[in-house]
């Protein structure tokens, strides 16, 4: 270890191949460099570090894993397509809602449905992932418990569409259950999502309690003008 | 919907959908779980569009929604890991598996990931945020919600880590040829 290299700290040497150096320090290294080749050595295994993890995450797998492969060519775009709907409505909404009542609460009703008074919730889920579906049915189910007189919609689309498939989901009793005690309670599945399911080569056989909207795009944006509390699963 | 025909909302969707992948390859560099990954991104997207209205400066939006992510995988981890605070989670030991599953052809791709794999969780998301991503040091501090210092400290840690780990592919001629 020499003297050049006692001046300048590891700390030094990243910000310099970071760019993180002001004009000064990053010409102190650059002189220094010419003369201790032992600190270009150092600065040279930091840059090939760095290049080797751009260079391990310039291409990644794609966003499903394989068995949900049938899908992945439209969920994502899709899935995207949704949330910037509703986000785009969600937005202007809070933004006219600022406008109109007491400023800073613009997002309280879609936030905390529990503050709320009377509870009109509508709970989205848009995957197949089993945690999420049963985090869906345990919301439906706080929300019907909490508030008497709640309303509920579930709204399932893309690869949430299986809640409600025969073929697919694991909670029939469940929902049957739900549905025979709560009369507010609706399921609601997209005729978007359905037809996507079909020309995939899929059977879909809804359960009974299951209602069917055009897309569930357009009926979320419907129930957040009448005043719904949004929940995204 | 006529309203999302306007310009600006197309706008606003290419940058969305544009960041999509962004997020979910940082997420992925995180959590080496295409699922997850996913995930993780769709709900980092649907806070970020719920709360739009809190994102004060538009030109910050990337880091502000990497903050989001950042605070989505926290909570994941949350879940998993019930009290567990920041420091702890900061040094906590990578339990993911290595990248083995993915069949990779490229084995230099495989064996940087498996290193990273094998960071603490806070080095792996300054190290890849400031790789991947190009943040500068500031920016990667308030996405992440930590000092400059500890950024610089994680991210030297991290190197040197990476370093140890990939040894004897850097002492191979044709891995030290940069651009």
């Amino acid at each position: 270890m020499n003297d050049m290299r006692k001046n300048f700290s590891d700390e030094n040497l990243n910000a310099f191949v970071d760019n993180q150096l002001g004009a000064q320090e990053r010409e102190e290294i650059l002189a220094a460099i010419a003369e201790d080749a032992d600190l270009g050595r150092r600065l040279c295994t930091l840059r090939s570090t760095k290049e080797l993890v751009r260079h391990a995450y310039g291409q990644v797998p794609a966003a499903r894993p394989p068995r949900d492969r049938r899908f992945s060519l439209w969920s994502g775009a899709l899935a995207a397509g949704v949330a910037l709907v509703i986000g785009v409505l969600l937005g202007w909404q809070g933004h006219r809602a600022s406008q109109a009542g007491p400023a800073g609460d613009a997002f309280a009703w879609v936030g905390n449905p529990f503050a709320a008074q009377p509870a009109r919730v509508l709970i989205h889920l848009d995957s197949s992932r089993m945690e999420r579906m049963e985090e869906a049915l345990d919301m439906a189910e706080a929300y019907l418990a909490k508030a008497g007189k709640a309303k509920v919609e579930l709204v399932v689309n893309n690869s949430g569409l299986d809640l409600l498939r025969e073929e697919a989901t694991p909670h029939a009793e469940r929902i049957a259950r739900l549905a025979a005690r709560h009369e507010m309670l609706a399921f609601v599945a997209c005729g978007n999502a359905i037809a996507r399911y079909r020309s995939a080569g899929l059977d879909v056989t809804l359960v009974p309690e299951a209602k069917v909207a055009a897309t569930a795009v357009e009926h979320i944006v419907d129930r957040v003008q009448q005043g719904w509390t949004y929940v995204k699963i | 919907m006529q309203w999302l025909q306007s310009r600006v909302q197309r706008e606003l969707a290419d940058q969305i959908e544009a960041s999509r992948a962004r997020l979910y390859r940082l997420a992925f560099a995180w959590c080496h779980d295409t699922a997850l990954a996913d995930d993780l991104a769709q709900e980092t997207l649907s806070r970020g569009l719920t709360r739009l209205e809190q994102l004060r400066e538009p030109e910050r939006l990337m880091s502000w929604l990497f903050a989001i992510l950042n605070r989505c995988w926290l909570d994941h981890l949350r879940r998993r890991h019930v009290e567990v605070d920041d420091e702890v989670l900061a040094e906590m030991p990578s339990d993911l598996p290595g990248p083995e599953g993915y069949a990779e052809r490229q084995e230099t791709v495989s064996r940087v990931r498996t290193a990273i794999a094998a960071l603490p969780l806070g080095q792996r998301q300054v190290v890849t945020l400031v790789d991947l991503e190009e943040f500068s040091y500031a920016e990667v501090a308030d996405i992440m919600a930590i000092p400059i210092g500890t950024v610089m400290s994680r991210l030297c840690r991290a190197r040197e880590a990476l370093r140890g780990l990939l040894e004897p592919a850097a002492a191979e001629p044709r891995l030290r040829s940069v651009k």
